[in-house]
Parts: structure tokens; C-alpha cells; sequence
């Protein structure tokens, strides 16, 4: 299996606040070591190999994660904890998956 | 992974060429198994709409958050009556609230933000209700937040609700019409509507989290408005992307 994490770096230079934020959990939690290659999505450029990837699978949300399997189609995981719970195979804690629900969906506050 | 799982980026742009009415014909007869979110607002024109399509199949739930305005039950109520469906009123886990509210008091939203209470009153309820169906629909429009990059297609594979390793379908069928629209299906059909509507209400949610917005005013300004603006900004630009 290999896992690609792709982090995103805004129009003003700067690393998407998601980007960041999930990066730091995965240190913290020892995961980043799990990752296999880490691949910039530079919105300035859109040659730049993480925005190359997003375009050919069609994926519009960082960060994200590509996992490929011997054998099987290449799985896009753009929910930190989904990945953290499906791929990873590690516990999250409910109230920090409602609130990444949340922040991804700022819309769904309106239901 | 399910393998009926719909093409929903084709789907989405052959949809939206569609009226809500033809998307929720099509939801319905796509997915036996599928419900209707009403939020107690002017979403129950997506009720409306289905029960006109197919009265049978007619599958709506309610997240009642224990905050919501007397007006918001009394109408719940009266479209469970005027309609004669069943609404599933889901409820937060009590612990959840109990917990927020004893280390944080009853209104901590205001010193914090609405996120930890929205996360425990409305997305821990809908996530649990979602784990039974296969596909959902809301009346979520585009012209809702114009402050974000967020662009809601009419159809979308829901990842974020997911079972695990299974998907779920979600309809946005309001997605492209704009509040006028909705306003003008309601009044040309008398479809009933919630009374705080008559008050100044545009957005309705929780009572201490809504206001009336005045003339001019973008309905958003009446949620949460002690609140900076929050851009959404996890979105890959498109643009970028397409080139």
C-alpha cells in the first residue's frame, strides 16, 4: 500500500489552515510516518504535482489522501478521519470527527 | 466498496439542467430507501414536491436540537398534519448536551463560537440518522452563504456520512433556485409555512442563533452575527484545477 498526502499552499503563498492543522494531529499521533510521499498542491501553479493529482482524480478539498493497493482502483480520502479510522485503522474521538464534519460543510449549519 | 455507486460529477451537470421537482423524481425512483431533511423552514417545499411525485414514499426526519423557536415545533406539527406523513424527530445524545452544558453553560456559543454546539446538537443527530439511509435530500441552496467558495451541486456523493466502505447519496434540488423562487413555489401552491417567516425571519434555525434580517440584509446576517464572516478555504480552486 502506498499512501500520497497532498497539502495545499493558498494563492498567497501561505499552507491552508486544514492542511496545517491535520499535519500537526498526524505528528502528534506518530502517523506521518505511515505517509509515503507528501505532494504540494500550489494553487499558483497548476503543474504543481498535487494539483496534477487533484485534477486527474477530480478532487476539489485538501488536504487529501490517495491510497493505492496492489491490484485495486486508487481510493481518494478527503475526511482526515475517515482515513485515520478506514485506512489507518486507529480510534478518533466523535467529537473531533463532528467538528472536522462540520468545518468541511460550513453549509450544513443551515439544516 | 458499493458497487452501485453513482457517477454523481456526470450526474450533477445532466441535473442541475433539471427542475427540483424532475431531481426528486429522480432521487425517488433511484433510491428506495432515502429521506427528506426539513429543517422546519422553507425546505418543506421539498416535501411538498415529493408527496405531489410520490406520496408513498415519503420518508422526512426533523433534527430537533432542543433550541428551536415554539413557531419551528408548531410548525413541524402542522406539516406532519396537513401532509399526513410520519416526521422522525431526532435528538442530540443527551450525555453530549449534558456534558457541553454543565462545563460550558447553556449559551457558550456566544463567548466561543456555534461550532462545538452545532457539531453536538445538529451533526452527531444527523449523522446517526444518515447511518440508515442510502441517499438524503436538502433544501440547501447556493444562495445561502455567497460568502464562501462553496458551490453546492445538485447531486453529490456524500463522504463525509458515509457508512464505512459503503456510500450515500446526497440532493441538493434546491441547489440552483434562489430564495424568490422557493418564496413564489410556496405561495403559488399554499404550502404552509413557518409563522416566524411573517416576523422578519428569513434563515431559521435555533432560537438563540436567529434574528430577523432587515431590508438588504443577506439572510446569513441573520444567523449567527456576532460572528466574523468565516471563509471557507479548504477548497482547491477549480479554475486552477480545470487548466
Amino acid at each position: 500500500m502506498k499512501i500520497t498526502l497532498v497539502k495545499k499552499i493558498k494563492l498567497d503563498g501561505s499552507l491552508c489552515k486544514k492542511c496545517e492543522e491535520v499535519q500537526q494531529k498526524m505528528e502528534q499521533a506518530g502517523q506521518m510516518t505511515l505517509i509515503d510521499e507528501v505532494l504540494i498542491a500550489d494553487e499558483r501553479d497548476p503543474s504543481s504535482p498535487g494539483m496534477e493529482l487533484a485534477s486527474l482524480y477530480q478532487v476539489e478539498r485538501a488536504p487529501f489522501f490517495l491510497v493505492e493497493r496492489e491490484g485495486q482502483a486508487p481510493e481518494i480520502h478527503t475526511v482526515y478521519f475517515k482515513f485515520v479510522k478506514e485506512v489507518l485503522n486507529q480510534k478518533t474521538r466523535e467529537e473531533d470527527e463532528l467538528k472536522e464534519i462540520l468545518n468541511d460543510n460550513p453549509d450544513l449549519d443551515f439544516l | 466498496m458499493a458497487e452501485n455507486r453513482l457517477n454523481t460529477v456526470d450526474l450533477d451537470r445532466q441535473l442541475s439542467e433539471q427542475t427540483p421537482q424532475e431531481i426528486i423524481q429522480y432521487a425517488l425512483e433511484e433510491f428506495d430507501n432515502i429521506a427528506i431533511s426539513f429543517s422546519g423552514a422553507e425546505d418543506v417545499v421539498l416535501i411538498d414536491m415529493a408527496c405531489k411525485i410520490n406520496p408513498g414514499k415519503v420518508q422526512v426526519f426533523s433534527l430537533d436540537t432542543g433550541r428551536l423557536h415554539a413557531e419551528t415545533y408548531q410548525f413541524i406539527e402542522k406539516v406532519r398534519e396537513h401532509y399526513g406523513i410520519e416526521i422522525d424527530v431526532v435528538f442530540p445524545e443527551a450525555a453530549a448536551v449534558n456534558k457541553m452544558v454543565r462545563e460550558k453553560g447553556l449559551f457558550s456559543f456566544y463567548k466561543e463560537d456555534h461550532k462545538e454546539c452545532c457539531s453536538i446538537r445538529k451533526i452527531g443527530p444527523l449523522r446517526r440518522k444518515l447511518l440508515t439511509v442510502d441517499a438524503w435530500i436538502t433544501g440547501q441552496r447556493r444562495d445561502q452563504s455567497p460568502g464562501t467558495r462553496t458551490s453546492i451541486p445538485v447531486i453529490q456523493d456524500d463522504k463525509a456520512f458515509a457508512r464505512p466502505d459503503d456510500s450515500l447519496t446526497k440532493f441538493n434540488p434546491l441547489a440552483n433556485w434562489t430564495s424568490a423562487q422557493v418564496w413564489n413555489y410556496i405561495r403559488s401552491n399554499n404550502v404552509p409555512y413557518n409563522a416566524l417567516h411573517d416576523k422578519g425571519f428569513v434563515s431559521i434555525g435555533c432560537e438563540p442563533c436567529t434574528r430577523p434580517t432587515g431590508p438588504g440584509q443577506h439572510e446569513r446576517e441573520g444567523r449567527w452575527w456576532w460572528e466574523e464572516a468565516t471563509l471557507k478555504e479548504c477548497g482547491l480552486h477549480a479554475v486552477n484545477i480545470n487548466k
